[in-house]
């Protein structure tokens, strides 16, 4: 068996179909511009169009156009929203594609780094215990709320911008960035579980993020033991986390920004073991992108055009 | 105070206690005997091979993570894996107790050549339409003969002085019977036609001859 695999050897069933990553690169770059948002998604529209077909997204695509992912990712989880329950199941199934990615990122820790000290293998032998616990409880959270395994396409983003072949550097995105994340998300589900009254759903993702906060803390120690003598390396391996985190803020979506769809987890971060500088610079690289009025604006101009397109082909058929 | 409730030896030879004597082994009684077929040196060996074998078993696993399509496989090896590697790190821990050293960069290792040749070919099926591969050779396989060479260690070794080698052995054999029982019933629901059941078979019988010409985890089956 090889070490190194690129995201697109990650094994799927025939559930599962694959968003194309470029875009979610796209997006984390975009600027808050309506035209350039516009621009931006109308090039990716084929592509886009190519992934939602035969997933629970085609009719999504139909109604509102290539922006439709962009709308569901930017918006908060409000349960007053009429899309609430589409955007719930959009946002459990990312989670649920994401903890699949984490466990399998973890999982090729252990093979992709032979000499690695003992104590890292078995730190990441424990969070594929825990990731995998994590894909079963997220089956069936998706499941509580409707969805299913593979119904929207998935962007294998984390895993191709995670993991690293520096181990130093694995760790500051696998555990760091992506894990970090998840903290995140998972501190916003709870708050919407709270809200709806959904014990249950509260209750899994608790437990869920009480996992992530002891997979943030291996992170922290694995950077500063893999860079130990070495400050270019450990500034090199920060640097790295970095840019998982600015690519990981979605174009500000998960920032500390009033309209940020998902809000970073101060407090739970500061537990697992972020400092306060990682803390203000992560508040700091995750607040640009567009805003949500630029976010509507671009989303109303392409569906508008979408709708147009439809109407044309639908003339000239 | 009268020689009847004596509760301590004093210094005269009348001056024993009045307790009833039994050996150390009397009270249950204990058929043990002394002596096993291994000595120190030769225990803290085969430790080393069991660990080796654990240690890379917990990182096969895991790189084939992602590589399997199978959602209740990646899932399951999940704690599979961690037991694995919980079964290393407590066969790891036993070797400065035998003499073998705190070094636990050197506590694991392969008994000779053909076994360490024997893993790298068990961990190599790597394509996503190979699961029945990866899992033959390690739950069909290498699993099951280290189920029998710690029954047989368990049976052989000095009951008494080797103690706890047996008990690390004991959990050990515990888990792996259901790892095995596991993999059994995955592979039974993935080898559903004659084609995939002879898939099973013939890996099944490539790495039992490899395993049977290296003389196994400790070399010498």
């Amino acid at each position: 068996m090889k070490r190194f695999i690129q995201h697109q050897e990650l094994a799927r069933d025939s559930r599962f179909i694959r968003q194309d990553n470029t875009l979610s690169t796209a997006i984390s770059e975009l600027p808050d511009d309506v035209d350039t948002v516009v621009e931006v998604f109308e090039a990716f529209d084929p592509m886009i169009e190519k992934a939602t077909r035969g997933t629970s997204a085609e009719p999504l695509y139909e109604e509102y156009g290539p922006s439709f992912a962009l709308v569901a990712l930017n918006d908060p989880l409000k349960p007053t929203d009429k899309a609430v329950k589409t955007r719930l199941m959009m946002r459990m199934h990312g989670i649920f594609v994401g903890e699949l990615q984490a466990l399998e990122g973890a999982g090729r820790s252990l093979w992709d780094f032979p000499d690695a000290p003992w104590e890292f293998k078995m730190n990441m032998a424990r969070q594929c215990w825990d990731e995998a616990r994590h894909v079963q409880i997220f089956e069936k959270l998706l499941d509580h709320v409707g969805a299913k395994p593979g119904m929207y396409p998935e962007s294998t983003f984390l895993f191709e911008c995670a993991c690293s072949d520096d181990p130093a550097m694995r760790v500051a995105g696998v555990n760091r960035g992506l894990e970090g994340l998840a903290c995140d998300v998972f501190r916003d589900m709870i708050r919407y579980a709270e809200e709806v009254g959904d014990e249950k759903m509260k209750q899994a993702i608790d437990f869920v993020l009480a996992d992530e906060l002891t997979h943030v803390r291996f992170g922290s120690e694995w950077v500063r033991e893999f860079t130990k003598g070495d400050p270019d390396h450990y500034e090199r391996a920060q640097e790295f986390r970095r840019r998982v985190d600015k690519q990981f803020s979605f174009g500000g979506s998960r920032s500390d920004r009033d309209d940020a769809a998902i809000p970073i987890a101060t407090e739970v971060r500061r537990e697992a073991g972020f400092t306060d500088q990682e803390l203000e610079e992560l508040s700091m690289l995750s607040a640009g992108g567009p805003s949500r009025e630029t976010v509507k604006a671009a989303a109303r101009i392409l569906r508008e055009r979408h709708k147009a397109k439809r109407a044309g082909d639908g003339a000239s058929a | 105070m009268s020689e009847a409730t004596r509760m301590y030896p004093g210094i005269g030879r009348d001056e024993r206690t009045s307790f009833a004597p039994y050996s150390a082994f009397d009270i249950p009684e204990d058929l043990r005997e002394l002596h096993g077929r291994y000595d120190v040196a030769s225990t803290a060996k085969r430790v080393r091979n069991f660990r080796y074998t654990h240690e890379w078993m917990t990182m096969m696993m895991g790189g084939w993570l992602a590589t399997i399509p199978e959602l209740p496989v990646k899932t399951g090896l999940g704690k599979i894996i961690w037991e694995s590697a919980v079964a290393a790190d407590e066969l790891g821990k036993r070797l400065p107790e035998l003499r073998a050293g705190r070094n636990v960069a050197t506590a694991s290792q392969p008994a000779n050549q053909g076994y360490a040749d024997l893993i790298q070919e068990i961990a190599s099926p790597e394509s996503p339409d190979r699961t029945i591969e990866k899992l033959t050779g390690l739950f069909d396989v290498l699993m099951p003969h280290l189920i029998d060479v710690y029954e047989v260690t368990m049976r052989e070794t000095d009951q008494i002085c080797d103690a706890p080698t047996i008990e690390l052995l004991d959990d050990a054999t515990r888990k792996l019977r259901r790892h095995v029982a596991w993999g059994k019933e995955v592979l039974d629901r993935l080898c559903d036609t004659d084609d995939e059941r002879e898939r099973r078979t013939n890996r099944r019988r490539e790495i039992s001859e490899m395993l049977q010409a290296c003389g196994g985890v400790c070399g010498d089956a």
